[in-house]
């Protein structure tokens, strides 16, 4: 199930990157951020699932949306390097083997750990700061970019 | 599990980080690198449940929240930029500074 979630989150990354039309492109990026946020939810990271839906799907998605009315739906053809592909391919490959090199250390972190009870509880005003923050930053974004998209009043017709 | 997981973010980051080498465009220069922030977060998202390192959680919530403030700025300042000079390439943006 999670190898599921996980291989249509890459389908989609890969959708929304290749995609000739913006709009396509967002719809997939929404998707793939709401799949994520399931997919936390899934690993019992309820807040932090529903944190990213509401600001990926929902914030995020939005000004971007914002962003497309400026520049039209359709992307402008650009030549891609083809060594790119090489690099993130490498990159991935060397990312691998380095985890899979030292995950042994990773596992002994793992018996010393004792989970705490009352961690949500106990860091509920610093989780308010952050909702805040980000709803701040939306809204301060999402104002200004109503300003600048918005056509000037003529006074002179 | 927790290799899936990582395998998984590993390849989430190498396709943002193939979108931000390859593409110039402004909007998939931002979904590239919003991906790279959220491979981050999904490793830290696992790390925290499969291996109980409970430290990693409001370290994902400081990542998420950085990366909605550079998302908000980021688009509009592009916005702002995208009104006087018509592209959409940030290359190709060249302003004159009016002194």
């Amino acid at each position: 199930m999670n190898i599921v979630f996980l291989t249509l989150v890459l389908v989609l990354a890969i959708t929304s990157l290749s995609a000739k039309n913006s709009i396509t492109s967002l719809i997939s990026f929404g998707l793939m951020m709401l799949l994520l946020g399931i997919y936390y939810i899934t690993l019992d990271e309820k807040l932090l699932g529903l944190f990213q839906i509401f600001v990926y799907t929902g914030g995020i998605a939005v000004l971007m949306l914002f962003g497309i009315t400026l520049i039209g739906t359709t992307f402008k053809p650009t030549k891609p390097n083809p060594w790119t592909v090489a690099i993130a391919f490498g990159f991935f490959v060397a990312l691998t083997t380095l985890f899979f090199v030292h995950k042994d250390k990773l596992h002994r972190i793992h018996q010393d750990v004792t989970i705490q009870d009352g961690l949500f509880a106990s860091t509920f005003g610093d989780m308010v700061i952050l909702f805040a923050l980000i709803g701040a930053s939306l809204l301060y974004g999402t104002i200004k970019m109503i300003n600048v998209i918005k056509p000037k009043r003529r006074d002179d017709v | 599990m927790f290799e899936v997981d990582m395998v998984f973010a590993f390849a989430l980051f190498s396709i943002g980080l193939y979108g931000v080498s390859s593409h110039k465009d402004f909007l998939r220069l931002f979904f590239s690198l919003e991906m790279l922030i959220n491979a981050v977060i999904l490793m830290l998202a696992s790390s925290a449940y499969r291996l109980g390192i409970v430290e990693a959680i409001p370290l994902a919530y400081m990542v998420m929240v950085i990366a909605t403030l550079e998302a908000a700025v980021g688009i509009l300042i592009f916005a702002a930029v995208h009104k006087f000079t018509q592209s959409t390439i940030p290359d190709e943006m060249e302003t004159e500074v009016i002194v």
